[in-house]
């Protein structure tokens, strides 16, 4: 299914982000690091949402989540980087899969709402549990811990981010060409004939809740190893629509789409705090934009089609393109 | 706390949270019209809100209108921003064949772009509010003390309500809007033009939003963020059910009421969460809101 142009993009992405260090100042690479954690995130809501077609709005509480549990595992037992990714991951991992229960009962907006409900609660939790979370002061983690080995600038995190999230892509795609996979998008396309072709759509929701949620706790476990700061503010309702943004305008259900996204309105969002004054007009134009002109998004393939967008890795839209 | 302490409360929380209920009801009511039309929850809402406050600051403020002047022309300027977006961008997403989540992040740009042009003019440097319509005299009703501009906020959306119980029941306009809402091909195949009824919609919603921001701009201070408020419009609506009017007006004093008495009895650092708790609980117990009919199953 992989298409040259997925092949050249990768490749050429790996030649770029490995010249990198070399080249470029501490703040490109945060930057870097940053929409690392962008794609990472927006995997995780591909997969709830473009795969699963379950609207799920709670994915900045799950991020905060990951952040604040590896972080606090970070400060108190000075626990390797690894183990309190895993340990991001496998918390929200569980959380996700409880709050999946919700998309049991809802659909739609109703969903949609009752987990924006869930990620404001978070937020208000994150904000007023001050003994944890030092809440309105922000929380500050000290440098990230790898077999003794402190990272303590964005360079020596940059490598373990790369890795990071070319392992969440790598796990994306194997993940939408398994069996799960097929069964998240039969559930998207029909929840009825998902479940007369054997699929239990409860149990397929929930896990599909269960990972996009560890996608958010690893981008929160990666963020640790990066920074050294976190405040409740950047954890609310924006995050998670921002990353909404980032899928729906790359085209929802796609992997590359995903990816381009988060790439294209990571950096669009550091770009514009140059120029604070305009910020949210320039940006609100570009969604008005990008929803007029190219509502489908920029990889749902230059066929308009009737049905919602292809399987994932669907290879019309690469082929389309080169 | 005395008995006769909690009574007070009691009667000071309901009459205070008909009085802010009132205003969510009244942008419930905006959200659930155009919810019911276009299929969109208009994540704007607050921000359309937010302008029509805005508005009718920089016309008192800076050009030194008479009230009289100031209230008819927000709201035909804010009526006319929600009929001029639904017009030229939402039809041309509807019309590329953009679905749901396209049209909400199309919103959600409208919100953006009215935040930042408010805050271009300064006029949000400050949290300002309205001088005030009438005189600030207080009356007790019970042991709870409102002032008159609190009897008038309610008055005034109550007055609203009938009236859009009357535009939706009594005229062709209004039944056509409903008509679009049950089912957008039949009408369109009985002579509604859908494009022009949406835009009404819109524009209605504008209209509401516009007068729930005067009637409440002069009681609270507003700052670019006050868009937040939407959160409760929405809670309201989720409340009584998303897809009925009538839910949504119950659902907006409820929300009023209980977000009084949360502040009251519990504390004032909770009133943020109690919607979302609200929300969560309507959602679980009954997903359809108090109001909102049978669940509809979606066809295959």
């Amino acid at each position: 299914m992989k298409t040259n142009f997925d092949k050249w993009a990768l490749v050429l992405a790996a030649v770029l982000l490995a010249a990198l260090p070399f080249i470029a100042s501490g703040y490109i690479l945060y930057i870097v690091n940053l929409l690392m954690i962008y794609i990472v995130l927006a995997l995780g809501l591909h997969i709830v949402i473009g795969e699963t077609g379950q609207f799920a709005l709670s994915h900045a509480a799950f991020y905060g989540i990951g952040i604040y549990v590896a972080g606090i595992l970070n400060n108190t037992w000075h626990l390797n980087l690894v183990f309190s990714i895993l340990a991001a991951g496998v918390v929200t991992a569980v959380l996700g899969y409880l709050l999946g229960a919700l998309a049991i009962r809802m659909r739609d907006i109703y969903l949609a709402l009752s987990t924006f409900a869930f990620g404001e609660a978070m937020q208000w939790v994150f904000l007023n549990w001050t003994e944890v979370t030092n809440g309105s002061n922000g929380y500050q983690m000290s440098p990230a811990q790898f077999f003794g080995f402190e990272l303590n600038s964005d360079l020596k995190a940059y490598p373990f981010v790369i890795a990071g999230a070319a392992l969440m892509l790598w796990a994306t795609v194997w993940l939408s060409r398994s069996q799960l996979g097929s069964a998240f998008r039969a559930v998207r396309e029909s929840d009825v004939a998902a479940q007369a072709m054997g699929v239990d759509t409860n149990v397929i929701k929930r896990v599909a809740f269960m990972c996009s949620a560890a996608y958010a706790g690893v981008a929160g476990g990666l963020y640790t190893t990066f920074s050294s700061f976190i405040h409740p503010e950047s954890l609310g309702f924006w995050t998670t629509i921002l990353i909404l943004i980032m899928i729906v305008v790359g085209g929802i259900g796609s992997v590359r789409g995903a990816v381009i996204g988060a790439v294209i309105f990571g950096l669009l969002s550091e770009l514009l705090r140059q120029v604070l004054s305009f910020q949210e007009i320039i940006y609100g134009l570009i969604l008005i934009g990008f929803m007029m002109f190219a509502p489908r998004g920029l990889f749902s393939g230059a066929r308009a089609r009737k049905a919602p967008p292809a399987a994932a890795t669907g290879g019309a839209s690469g082929e389309a393109r080169t | 706390m005395s008995f006769s302490d909690i009574w007070l409360f009691v009667q000071q929380g309901l009459l205070s949270g008909l009085v802010t209920g009132s205003v969510y009801a009244l942008l419930a009511v905006a959200v659930v019209i155009v919810f019911k039309t276009t299929d969109v929850p208009n994540f704007a809402q607050g921000e359309i809100f937010m302008v029509g406050g805005y508005v009718a600051l920089f016309m008192i403020l800076v050009l030194d209108w008479h009230y009289a002047l100031v209230i008819p022309v927000t709201l035909l300027v804010v009526a006319l921003i929600c009929a001029l977006f639904q017009r030229v961008v939402m039809e041309r997403v509807i019309a590329s064949k953009g679905v749901g989540v396209q049209l909400v992040i199309a919103t959600l740009g409208l919100a953006y772009v009215l935040k930042g042009a408010v805050r271009q003019t300064g006029l949000g440097d400050a949290p300002r509010s309205l001088p005030a319509l009438i005189q600030p005299d207080t009356v007790l009703i019970g042991d709870a003390v409102l002032t008159h501009l609190d009897l008038m906020i309610l008055f005034t959306a109550v007055a609203v309500m009938l009236a859009l119980y009357f535009l939706f029941n009594h005229t062709r306009i209004g039944k056509a809007m409903r008509a679009v809402g049950m089912n957008p091909k039949a009408a369109q195949i009985v002579g509604v033009s859908l494009v022009r009824i949406r835009m009404m919609v819109w524009a209605l919603a504008g209209l509401i939003s516009a007068v729930s921001a005067i009637l409440i701009t002069p009681k609270i201070l507003i700052t670019p963020d006050i868009g937040h408020i939407a959160i409760l419009a929405f809670a309201a609506a989720i409340v009584g059910g998303i897809t009925s009017i009538p839910g949504a007006i119950v659902g907006g004093f409820i929300i009023g009421v209980a977000e009084n008495l949360v502040g009251l009895f519990i504390s004032t650092n909770a009133i943020v969460v109690a919607p979302f708790l609200a929300i969560l609980i309507v959602l679980i117990v009954r997903p359809q809101g108090i109001l909102g009919g049978k669940l509809q199953v979606k066809k295959v």
